[in-house]
């Protein structure tokens, strides 16, 4: 919550789409930015699939810079926790437990009907960037309809006993949809078990 | 306060300063991508991971430093444990294969 009203009282000046986003981002965004797009695009690229596996660990370290700027600490820490290390270690187990060739070439070659279709995905997706409002604008949702946003800040803690809001909301407000969520984790947890002939999780 | 104040530099805070440095470091980070990408060793890949997180762990304390939230220095904490993590499960892998931890 503090990370999200940090953010919208730091920058309120952004409003128009695009072009003065594109004026204000600072030298520590574009070089993160830069950073993350280069070690995506290694990612995707490389031939090797251990290669790949070491830069998409670069890659996370930049993105948790990224979200630490963007004054979200949460996001960084579950980023730094499940991208960089459980992420490496269950592709490297996976990669353990297959076969790996090795290269002499460093770089893919590029299928361009496919690389044509994910471009045209990529570039529809980002014409419904427009719509998305801007930080700290008025006209977003959270603060378009304050009644619904005050009524969570006043009423979660008497009818859930529960200190933090977004917590309240997860577990007790949309409870049954986390509870699905958990369901789906736990049989992707089985579903490893069973690729890795194990019975327990040890 | 006193010291931020005497600091200033036409307008400029010390955060300023600092955010500027964190560019430089990441720009610095983009320059050991090369090694990352381009090897040819896994060793050098290894490596060249380890300086990049030990290049996140700094660019984190400044951004601790700079935006003034302190809690923000656990995360550079829990990277420095994770990037030591990294690269022994990977060295471990490249050594023996099958062990990962």
């Amino acid at each position: 919550m503090t990370g999200a009203v940090a953010l919208a009282t730091g920058s309120v000046a952004s409003v128009a789409p695009l072009s003065p986003i594109v004026a204000q981002v600072t030298a520590i965004e574009a070089s993160l930015l830069a950073f993350v797009v280069l070690t995506a695009l290694a990612t995707a690229f490389a031939r090797d699939v251990l290669a790949a596996v070491i830069v998409f660990g670069a890659y996370s370290l930049g993105m948790a810079a990224l979200y630490t700027f963007y004054r979200a600490p949460d996001v960084a820490l579950t980023e730094a926790a499940i991208s960089a290390g459980v992420t490496t270690v269950l592709l490297l187990l996976t990669l353990a437990k297959t076969t790996r060739i090795d290269h002499d070439a460093v770089f893919e070659s590029v299928n361009l009907p496919a690389a044509g279709a994910a471009g045209f995905l990529f570039a529809g997706l980002l014409l419904t960037m427009g719509d998305i409002p801007a930080i700290g604008s008025p006209d977003a949702p959270v603060w378009s309809n304050p009644e619904v946003t005050q009524w969570y800040l006043t009423e979660t803690y008497a009818q859930t006993h529960v200190e933090n809001t977004v917590m309240a909301v997860l577990a007790a407000f949309r409870g049954f949809d986390t509870f699905g969520e958990a369901v789906v984790v736990f049989a992707g947890g089985i579903a490893a078990l069973i690729v890795l002939h194990r019975e327990v999780f040890a | 306060m006193s010291v931020v104040d005497a600091a200033l530099v036409a307008g400029y805070t010390v955060g300023d300063f600092l955010l500027l440095a964190a560019a430089g470091f990441t720009v610095l980070a983009i320059g050991m991508l090369y090694r990352a990408v381009r090897g040819p060793t896994m060793q050098d890949r290894v490596l060249a991971v380890n300086v990049l997180g030990t290049n996140t762990v700094v660019i984190l304390a400044i951004l601790s430093a700079a935006l003034s939230e302190p809690t923000f220095l656990d995360i550079a904490l829990v990277y420095a444990l994770l990037n030591f993590l990294m690269a022994i499960a990977i060295s471990k892998f490249t050594v023996e294969r099958g062990g990962v931890l």
